[in-house]
């Protein structure tokens, strides 16, 4: 886990650490985030803590002064008659809001470039033999897609299946959003990860699962009355139960696929945007 | 007269402009105060126009696919009528300036003419499109024309409502020089609308 | 009349335009109702939003309650309001209630008492003018915000309910496809009509400090509240309209059925629901700093008065508010970062958004160190200033963690943005509203607020909006979405719900707690302790005329000479024995004033 800091990394690191391992410790829950199961979650957990420890001391120095000053420079002591407008006055205030920008907002946009560049707008290529699956979320369910043994999309051999996505660990999945009707956001709280579903385009996403199990499919983004239960269930399996899995699913659609049914076919060829 | 400025009492001078300074602030403030009424309106167009070229950056084709390009003719003469009407207004300002407020009058009945024309001539084009299978619910190439173009015609229906409050004592033979500052404003608003117009001509239909 | 060459004006840079003094309005219609004064103006202001402010809060509670007691009755109201539910907040009321509750607050609470109250009461005042530039457009300004309130009140009441779609409004779900219903649609009709209002007061704000400004009065000598509330009207003209435009558009899409916002076919043009987030962002991040900038102005004046000290770095806070401005409308992208605008678009977003917090930071340095070695004095409007820097401490440092793209994909639309939002625009400008009136209702009624209540309400108000808003900062960490009716269908986030259930607890105690400051502010407007001409012993120039001042403010438009924060000047003390001056008077030794310059 390799991470780029400016200079206050050992400090921050160290503290980052120390503090992580005794919360984890406490709550065995990671300071109640949900499970992280993917293979990038981390990076923002990470981030998450580092901004924590760096937030948290400027804070405390910001209380610190003032209930200092409350204390010490209270009604009745000598106030210094100052404008703080001279040449010292604006280097203090240049070094400091330095230190604190190159310092704090420095790392973590360091960090941020990185994990864009090197996981989030990373997406498999076709090399690394991705899963790819389409999905439409609607009002109020997510439709997905699975392109079958043909792997072409909007054949009869899609497996469809509504608010629930089967996926095999430790293998990248990449997903094209799109919408129905409004606008809805494809949320996997246990891969730190969302993205939104627009009306008129497609969205990438892509994660990949290090464990096996199942998690939730969120939406976050206000979509009308039944946002709140737009829900679905990822199951992450083992190579194998997912072929199982897999088989079964293609040999169902074969039947249950109507292709004269044009409303159901709401797939599209994986390339266009 | 009804104001949303108050520029004090009337000062009947024989100068085109009121000599005391007091009022002659005011009329500076009420000039700074209505640049920043079009510096906001400005910023709505902007708005509007912005999203224009966003809708129109997403099409794949523009006008898309099936959609008929628009006339250009008439919206063409439409553009000079509204140039013409901001350079009567101007006239008939500048003879409100240097004393000769008789001559006021007649500007003003040219731009206010001018632009009724205008409307009349936009309504013809709305019609002739419409016509044509062009409706503001067909499509975004609609939603742009109809929705520009009509916001648009809202303002010079305002303005010409304006010009029309000073037309009113204008030609009831009222000596509008004491209240030149107000006509000014009224310009002002005028001529914001026809530079409107002409971004609206020029990206609407030109381009 | 001014005694002043126009052409040569020596003090204070520019022309000076000087108001005659008007008569005095006798009946009681010009006197309270259409009056173009703007102290009254400023009251009926400060009344429509503390009004709207009631019941904002009271559809928190609606919220809260539902939320922590999921099914469950609302008492009291809950059969008058949800009587076609038996008295529970359904799923269908709670989106409006979520909606509504965010209009109200930005547009009819917040506005209303800080821009329109406070910048109507405290600009004219503190540069030394008679009234606003424009009386009438002012009184119109007001007028205006009545019928949009009406408008709102009124889209209560017609079937399918009150708007549904967010504060923010997005389409496809705000135009027919997902809200059809006239609500909606009058919804957008009353922001409309709020935000024309919003700008005629900011035509009559930024002339005014163009303008009216006393003699001697320099843009570098006036108060910083004048500051924050001009660079607010700044920001309101140029971005207010982006709103406009935006809304002109959804009102097009609902109404005449054109597609600006409506995603067409794959393969026709078609409309794009993205390009409304970009309108509406365009005019909502800088809008969040129309909010702050007052209670920033506020804030950077009550902390040199009650610490007795001049404010630190004055220039450098005016530059510093100035900066968020320019940047205002360059960082609202970080709204955007899970749609499908660009990557790069994204990181450039990310990036602005970090450095926009420099001058932020700044503006804290200069209070931290403006208290630094005062004698700092903590009557009731200090305490909520302090609690003002506290909260906005806390909650700006919180942005960080939504500026960084890779914890914002998971934090984005989480209660870790909510809390966010909250403790920087909520409760700073809730806790600075409060400051404001503590601080100038004594210059408002002639009278004294009473000053024990008042600090029971400070911690009534501090202690619950803290806990509140940063429990909400766990609930989000834990990854709770927001605008859920009923967050007990996601098996994650069961665990959550007791940290919901506490934050609702003390949501009740921040309610129930202002009846305190309604009582204080009642009682006092009628029955409080007569107020001296200058009770806070400060220096800026609302303070040199009787409490309240007279319709027309000052006898003697006065000769601005010495800046805002001229605490314990030594001068001015070994001469007066007092640890303050006026701005219109010279400060002893000091060179007369007509050769003074700005």
């Amino acid at each position: 886990m390799k991470r780029h800091c400016s200079a206050l990394a050992p400090l921050v690191s160290a503290s980052c650490l120390l503090l992580a391992g005794r919360a984890h410790a406490a709550t065995g829950k990671d300071w109640g985030r949900p499970t992280d199961i993917s293979l990038d979650g981390w990076r923002s957990d990470q981030l998450f803590n580092i901004t924590t420890v760096s937030v948290t001391i400027l804070f405390l120095i910001m209380c610190g002064i003032i209930l200092w000053a409350l204390a010490k420079h209270r009604a009745g002591s000598h106030a210094h008659y100052e404008h703080g407008i001279g040449r010292s006055h604006l280097l203090f205030t240049a070094v400091v809001s330095s230190i604190i920008f190159f310092g704090v907002d420095g790392t973590l946009l360091v960090n941020a470039f990185e994990d864009i560049h090197a996981a989030y707008w990373n997406y498999p290529t076709a090399a690394e033999n991705p899963l790819t699956v389409e999905v439409m979320a609607q009002q109020w369910a997510w439709a997905i897609r699975y392109p079958g043994p043909d792997g072409k999309f909007n054949t009869a051999d899609d497996i469809v299946t509504l608010n629930d996505l089967h996926v095999p660990v430790n293998k990248p999945v990449y997903i094209k959003l799109r919408s129905k009707d409004v606008i809805h956001s494809f949320y996997l709280p246990n891969f730190r990860v969302k993205r939104d579903a627009m009306p008129g385009t497609t969205t990438d996403m892509w994660f990949q699962a290090t464990e096996t199990g199942a998690a939730e499919i969120g939406c976050a983004q206000h979509c009308g009355v039944n946002h709140y239960k737009m829900r679905g269930v990822l199951t992450i399996q083992s190579q194998a139960d997912y072929d199982t899995w897999y088989k079964a699913a293609v040999a169902d659609a074969r039947l249950r696929n109507d292709m004269s049914d044009k409303e159901s076919q709401w797939g599209w060829d994986w390339e266009s945007k | 007269m009804n104001a949303l400025v108050d520029t004090g009492p009337a000062v009947v001078m024989p100068s085109h402009l009121p000599a005391a300074p007091h009022a002659r602030k005011r009329e500076r403030s009420a000039y700074l105060g209505m640049a920043i009424f079009l510096g906001t309106w400005t910023m709505m167009f902007a708005g509007l126009f912005f999203s224009y070229a966003v809708v129109r950056n997403d099409a794949p084709t523009w006008p898309p696919i099936g959609e008929p390009r628009l006339p250009i003719g008439l919206p063409a003469l439409n553009t000079l009528l509204l140039l013409g009407s901001s350079a009567t207004l101007a006239k008939g300002l500048k003879r409100l300036r240097t004393g000769r407020a008789t001559a006021f009058p007649g500007w003003l009945a040219a731009t206010i003419v001018l632009g009724v024309l205008f409307l009349a001539l936009q309504i013809h084009v709305w019609l002739s499109v419409s016509e044509g299978g062009l409706h503001a619910s067909t499509g975004i190439y609609g939603s742009v024309f109809y929705g520009l173009t009509c916001f648009h015609a809202l303002h010079v229906i305002a303005g010409l409502v304006i010009l029309g409050a000073i037309a009113v004592p204008a030609f009831a033979g009222r000596n509008l020089t004491a209240r030149y500052n107000l006509v000014r404003l009224s310009a002002m608003f005028w001529h914001f609308v026809d530079v409107v117009w002409v971004v609206m001509f020029v990206t609407v239909y030109v381009l | 009349m001014s005694t002043h060459d126009e052409a040569h004006d020596s003090h204070g840079g520019g022309e000076h335009e000087e108001q005659h003094i008007h008569p005095e309005p006798t009946s009681f219609i010009r006197k309270y109702v259409f009056s173009t004064d703007h102290k009254v103006i400023a009251k009926q202001f400060i009344w429509l939003g503390l009004c709207w402010l009631a019941i904002g809060g009271t559809m928190a509670m609606m919220i809260r309650w539902q939320l922590a007691n999921p099914g469950k009755p609302f008492p009291i109201l809950g059969g008058l309001v949800f009587g076609a539910s038996g008295g529970v907040v359904s799923p269908a009321s709670y989106t409006s209630l979520f909606t509504m509750h965010g209009t109200i607050m930005i547009f009819f609470a917040i506005t209303p008492i800080m821009i329109g109250g406070f910048g109507n009461f405290c600009i004219p005042l503190m540069i030394g003018a008679r009234d606003m530039i424009f009386p009438l457009l002012n009184a119109l300004s007001f007028w205006f915000m009545v019928l949009s309130s009406c408008v709102l009140v009124g889209s209560f009441f017609v079937p399918m309910g009150a708007a549904a779609a967010g504060w923010t409004n997005y389409p496809p779900l705000s135009v027919n496809i997902g809200t059809p219903g006239l609500g909606q649609t009058m919804w957008v009709l009353g922001i409309f009509l709020a935000g024309t209002s919003t700008i005629m007061g900011a035509i009559n704000y930024i002339t005014t400090v163009i303008r009216l400004r006393a003699p001697g009065m320099g843009y570098f000598k006036m108060p910083l509240t004048v500051w924050g509330l001009w660079l607010t009207a700044i920001l309101n003209a140029l971005f207010v309209p982006v709103l406009g435009s935006a809304l002109i558009l959804q009102f097009m899409d609902r109404v005449l059925g054109t597609h600006f916002f409506v995603a067409g076919a794959f393969v026709k043009g078609g409309g794009d629901p993205l390009l409304y987030q970009h309108l509406f962002w365009i005019f909502g991040h800088p809008e969040v700093y129309i909010l702050i900038l007052p209670a920033w102005g506020v804030i950077s004046d009550l902390i040199p008065f009650f610490a007795r000290k001049p404010a630190y770095g004055y220039k450098l806070s005016v530059f510093a508010m100035s900066m968020v401005c320019v940047l205002s409308a360059l960082v609202y992208g970080h709204h955007m970062f899970t749609t499908s605008m660009s990557p790069l678009l994204g990181q450039g977003f990310m990036v602005l958004t970090m450095i926009i917090s420099v001058p932020a930071e700044i503006l804290f340095l200069n209070w931290l160190h403006t208290m630094w070695h005062g004698a700092i004095r903590t009557p009731p409007p200090m305490m909520f200033a302090l609690g003002v820097v506290f909260v906005f401490g806390l909650g700006g440092l919180t942005g960080l963690y939504l500026a960084t793209i890779s914890t914002d994909l998971y934090l984005h639309d989480t209660y870790f943005v909510v809390g966010h939002f909250h403790l920087t625009m909520a409760a700073a400008v809730f806790l600075g509203s409060f400051a404001s009136i503590y601080f100038w209702f004594p210059k408002m009624f002639g009278r004294q607020m009473n000053m024990g209540l008042a600090k029971l309400h400070f911690w009534l108000s501090f202690i619950p909006i803290n806990v509140v808003f940063c429990i909400m900062l766990a609930v989000g960490l834990g990854g709770m979405q927001r605008r859920l009716y009923d967050p007990s269908v996601y098996t994650t986030f069961q665990s959550l719900q007791s940290l919901n259930v506490w934050i609702s607890r003390f949501a009740y105690l921040l309610f129930f707690g202002q009846v305190f400051f309604v009582y204080n502010f009642v009682y006092s407007i009628f029955r409080g302790e007569k107020a001296s001409e200058n009770p806070w012993e400060v220096g800026t120039l609302e303070w040199t005329i009787p409490s309240p001042p007279p319709h027309h403010n000052y006898d003697k438009i006065p000769l601005v000479v010495t800046g805002p924060h001229e605490f314990n000047n030594p001068a001015v003390l070994k001469a007066t024995g007092r640890d303050w001056i006026a701005q219109d008077v010279p400060i002893p030794g000091d060179l007369p004033a007509e050769s003074q310059s700005a």
